[in-house]
Order: C-alpha cells, then structure tokens, then sequence
C-alpha cells in the first residue's frame, strides 16, 4: 500500500490526533485527506452528489498540506457536507508546490451517514511534515 | 507527592500551589495552580509546561494561573487565566481558546421529575429534533450578510429584536449578551462563510444540551439558590454548553497565523507557536480583539436562539407557554474569552480560557438581581455526573482576576475512551441508571464518558475551599443531547 494512516491515542487530550505516511508527498497528501474524513464521517456511507475544485500553491509541503486539510474542515462547514473521497495530485514546480483536488461528498444527513467528530480546524499543535528515508510522514492534530 | 514535572512546585496553600519564575528561563511572573494535592498529581504535564510558557509572555500581570480543571490545551493549558497590562501587554488567540466565547447557559423551570419523567423520551425527542447537533449541522434562521453582520455586533440583544428570546433574558447574560467593540470588517469571508448557517447549533466533541434535576439534598446554600431560581423539590432545569461554532474557530486560526508574521516586527518570541500574539495596542491586536468579540457576540446569540428553540420544545411536550412554565434564564457566562476589566493595578486585558468569570456580590457587572449573592458560575460535568451551579466571592477578585473553573477537566484522551466502551453500550447503561441521551455520533458518545473526565465534585470543593468560588447547588442530568 502507498499510503497509511492511524490514530494518536496520548498525542491531544481533548482533541484528536493522526499521524499518516506514504511513498511520496502526494501519498501523503492521500493518507492525511482519508484521516481527516474518516474523522468527520464514514466515507462509505456518504454519497458523492456535491463536488468541490480546490487549487492551492504554497513554498513547502507543509503549509500545503495544513492549507488543504483546513479548506476541507471550511467546506465542511460552508457547504454542510461530509465527504466521500478526494482525487488529487501534488506537484513540485520549481520552489512552489501545487495541490489541484476535487472533494467530493454529500449535504449531511443523520439518517443514511455514519457520522464522527465535528473537527473545527487543523492545528499547529506538535504539526509536523517530513521525510523519512523514502517515506513522507505527518502528524496532525485537529481541533473537535 | 509526585508530581508530572521536573519544576520544583511550591504549596501556598492546600489548595493553591507556586512555581517560581526561577523554574523557566524567561518567567516574568510566577505560576499559579489552583488544586488539592490529588488533583495536582493527576495533571498532566502539559499543564506545568504551558502555564509557565504563559508567565513569560510579555505584559504579563501577578501570576499565571491554571484553575482545578486545568489540562493541556493549544498555547494556553485549559483552566489557564492570565492579565496583561493594557499598554505592555499582549492579545493571544491562545489564551482565548478557538471556540471563542464557548460558554454555559442554565435555564430554570417550574416543572418536576414527577412532571417530566412520563413525557421524556418525547420531550428529549422534540429537543433532538429543534436543536440541530454534531457534524455540518445547521441551523433553521437563513441570514445574509447583513443580517450576520447584525449578529456580530449585538449578539443576543439581536436574537430578542428578532423574537428569539425574552427582553429579560439579557439581563441575565454576561455583558447583556452583547460585547462592545465588534466590528465585522475585521472577520474573513472564510469565517462568515463558516459561521452564517451555524446560528442555533451546538456542534459536536464536549458541547451538549441536559435536562437535569435539582433536588433538595444537592442544594448547599438555599438562600442563594432561591434567588437564582432554583427552588429545589425535584426542579427541572435545562443546561447549554456550546459556544461559536466554526466562526470562532476561523477567526483564532486566521489571526495565529496573522500574529505568526508579526510578532517578529515587534520582537516577541514565544515557547509556544499557538502562544502566538501581538500587543494588544498594535492594529493586529486591536483587529483580533474587535473580530474575537465579533465571534463571542455569536456565541451568545448561538445560545439564546437555542434557548428559544428548547422553550418551543417544552411548550409543545407539556401543551403550555415556555412563561407559564416559569423557563427563566438563570444565567449565561463564558468560558473562552478575553475581556478588558479593572483591578488594582488599573485596567488589564483579562484571558479566560477554560475558566469563568466569577465576580463577588455588588460588583457592577453583576446583574441586578443577584447583586447580593455575586455571579452565578455554571460548570458542567461528564454527562454521566454532575453539574453545579456557584457564584463568585470578592476573594476571586482579589486573587484570580475575578476567574473560577468551568468544567470537571478531561483525564482521557477521546482515542483512549473510544478503546474503552462503544457510543451504543454507554447509552444502554445511562438509560439504565436514569439518563436518556440522544447522540447523532456514537463514537462521538463514547468519547464523552464519564470515566474520561475529572471527579468534578473534587474540582468544585477546591474552588469552593479556597474561597474563589461558593458552591450553590448540584444538578443530576436526567436527559443529554450531543452531537
């Protein structure tokens, strides 16, 4: 498997925490979007009826990273919606990293969605992107 | 007694502990933690960490405080309280908390457990169903921007022009349910479009709606109780905990990072990333405290529509007006906020995050009913315990800046407590011993057991002892709704 994911159990006593890794930074990129809307919402059990374009450029990994996770909390709360997947690619071009996505999901309902935690943002608490060998790794603690 | 620090610790009291300034390279001020010794020894290292990064932010006044139900939180620890000199001193969306104004509102009733016990499945239906809670939930009013704008500068004042409450009502709000100073142009597009669909929802994690019952043997100070309202007999009660929702979030996390960029211009360095913060007399300052107040106004008008939307349910359940049934607001207070009062040493910007506000009898802020008793404190516990109800002492005055507990404090991570006990078996063994909760997540349920939290009783009689706070009453949850 290219990417991986687990959960923090000691990391944030009030909040929620993950770590995720993958081959690559766009790996990583996939790990940490399936942490973050598995935390929201079983993404099996929502339907992909709302759709979403995002691009974003910052100078490191890291802030892309943190600016993507925290655009998906917004729509969450902009749009009423929870998520069923994210296709993206992460490139580097020069000193900028570009995120082009498309999130998809469905207005929340309670009677058909397995529901989670209501994340309210990403944070910088113990925030941490960085590259192990020939893995890419992050850890990640958000705000419910 | 050990301790999770290396920092030596000194007691002042038995319920009040001192770590020197010489604990921590770059301490302005000692570090105080208000806790009985077991209380003490079961905080977690972050606790030690971070009230102490907090004595040295620049403009720091007396002592950095953590109150009994203190954890580990972002920059701040939860429980921390913390005075700045207005002109020296600093503004940190840390020391605030990012649910902005994050508070406890309690609303009485002439109903008893005798009333309510045969309708209250359908009742805590009705309640399920009127306040929208958990995950991307929104709630029934449609605003513009206009209308948000409104909501952001007169906060409950506005809900009751709207007919969402009771002209009195707001006299029993912190502020009036309106705190000066907001100013809309300094919020983002991105928090409005968080926070516009959000009026009357509670949100998710630790904010709940309870039924809860006070009888005769959990009132300690029956005088003050009356005067609150609460009678006892078996009364029933409803409990609001929840606060700005995605707004206040979006305002702390869009002004860190503006206070990130500027603090080297004004050469501060902090211990702490999320301790990030600017004089509160630079224009970051200024901007941060008119939108936090912005989002704190939210907050409170978040509450009264709930409020209107609990007095619909009960009216409904019980086929008479939320007036016949005596639904008065007993209180609403914050919880997560900083605010710009006066002690001795002349005005200070005073943060509370995770700590109330508790001022003594004949303070002019109080209302005017209880100027004789002093400011009612709500602090809720785990859903499976107990909450209560204090009022502030003029020695909290004197010696936290006016500040008490909020809450029974976490002792379990939400991971661990999720490994612990499924969301569909604790709702079995609440119903069980009395409770009837609705949740619209279970893991989200599990997470909220009781056993993750602190004995809040321990916590209340440490405020109670050391004299910051005087216990009034204990309330048992018989309902809870969660998102």
């Amino acid at each position: 498997m290219a990417y991986s994911f687990h959960f923090l159990d000691d990391i944030a006593l009030a909040d929620l925490a993950f770590e995720a890794e993958g081959d690559s930074v766009e790996e990583l990129f996939r790990a940490a979007t399936q942490a973050l809307l598995e935390t929201l919402a079983d993404p099996a059990t929502v339907a992909a009826t709302w759709e979403r374009r995002v691009t974003n450029v910052e100078g490191n990994p890291a802030d892309l990273l943190f600016e993507w996770l925290s655009n998906i909390v917004y729509w969450k709360d902009a749009a009423g919606v929870v998520f069923h997947d994210a296709e993206l690619s992460v490139r580097q071009e020069g000193s900028s990293w570009n995120l082009a996505a498309v999130l998809r999901g469905a207005s929340v309902d309670q009677t058909v969605q397995t529901l989670r935690s209501d994340v309210k943002g990403i944070t910088k608490h113990l925030y941490d992107v960085r590259q192990e060998g020939t893995r890419w790794c992050a850890r990640v603690v958000v705000d419910v | 007694m050990t301790l999770k620090t290396e920092m030596r610790v000194n007691r002042i009291s038995d319920e009040v502990w001192e770590i020197p300034m010489t604990e921590k390279p770059g301490m302005l001020v000692p570090a105080r933690i208000y806790a009985t010794p077991g209380i003490l020894q079961s905080m977690d290292r972050g606790v030690f960490d971070q009230v102490t990064n907090v004595a040295c932010l620049p403009g720091i006044t007396r002592h950095a405080l953590c109150m009994p139900d203190g954890h580990w939180g972002y920059g701040f620890p939860i429980g921390g309280v913390a005075a700045f000199d207005l002109e020296a001193g600093v503004i940190s969306p840390g020391g605030v908390g990012y649910d902005v104004n994050c508070g406890m509102r309690l609303i009485r009733t002439d109903l008893t457990l005798e009333d309510v016990q045969p309708k209250l499945e359908r009742l805590m239906t009705e309640l399920f169903r009127r306040v929208p809670a958990g995950v991307g939930a929104a709630g029934f009013i449609r605003l513009d921007r206009k209308s948000f704008d409104a909501v952001m500068m007169r906060g409950a004042r506005w809900c009751v022009e709207e007919g969402y409450g009771w002209h009195r009502d707001l006299a029993h709000i912190e502020e009036g349910g309106c705190i000066a100073g907001a100013d809309p142009s300094t919020v983002s597009d991105h928090a409005v479009g968080r926070g516009i669909s959000q009026l009357g929802t509670l949100g998710s994690g630790n904010h709940y709606l309870e039924v809860q019952v006070v009888s005769n043997n959990r009132i300690f100070d029956p005088e003050t109780a009356t005067t609150l309202g609460l009678i006892g007999q078996d009364q029933i009660v409803v409990m609001v905990h929840c606060g700005s929702r995605g707004f206040g979030h979006q305002v702390a996390s869009d002004y860190l990072k503006t206070f990130e960029k500027a603090m080297p211009r004004y050469g501060i360095a902090v211990k702490d990333q999320q301790l990030a913060c600017a004089p509160f007399r630079s224009p970051e300052g200024r901007d941060y405290f008119a939108a936090m107040n912005c989002a704190a106004n939210t907050a409170f008008a978040n509450r009264q529509v709930i409020t209107h939307q609990i007095r619909g349910a009960f009216a409904q359940v019980f086929g008479r007006s939320a007036e016949e049934l005596g639904m008065e607001l007993v209180y609403d207070v914050a919880h997560n906020i900083a605010k710009v009062e006066r002690y001795p040493e002349g005005a200070l910007l005073v943060h509370r995050k995770g700590s109330t506000r508790a001022f003594g009898p004949g303070s002019p802020d109080v209302p005017r009913d209880y100027q004789q008793i002093g400011q009612p404190v709500i602090c809720g516990g785990s859903m499976e315990t107990g909450s209560y109800v204090l009022v502030g002492t003029d020695r909290a005055v004197r010696e936290t800046f006016g500040s008490t507990m909020h809450g029974a404090g976490r002792t379990m991570s939400r991971a661990q407590a999720k490994k612990s006990i499924r969301g569909e078996q604790l709702q079995r063994d609440m119903k069980r011993r009395g409770i009837l909760v609705k949740a619209v997540s279970m893991s989200g349920l599990a997470e909220e057991a009781g056993f993750a939290y602190k004995d809040i009783s321990e916590v209340v009689e440490t405020v109670d002892r050391a004299g910051i706070t005087k216990k009034v009453a204990e309330l048992r949850p018989i309902g809870n709704i969660k998102g």
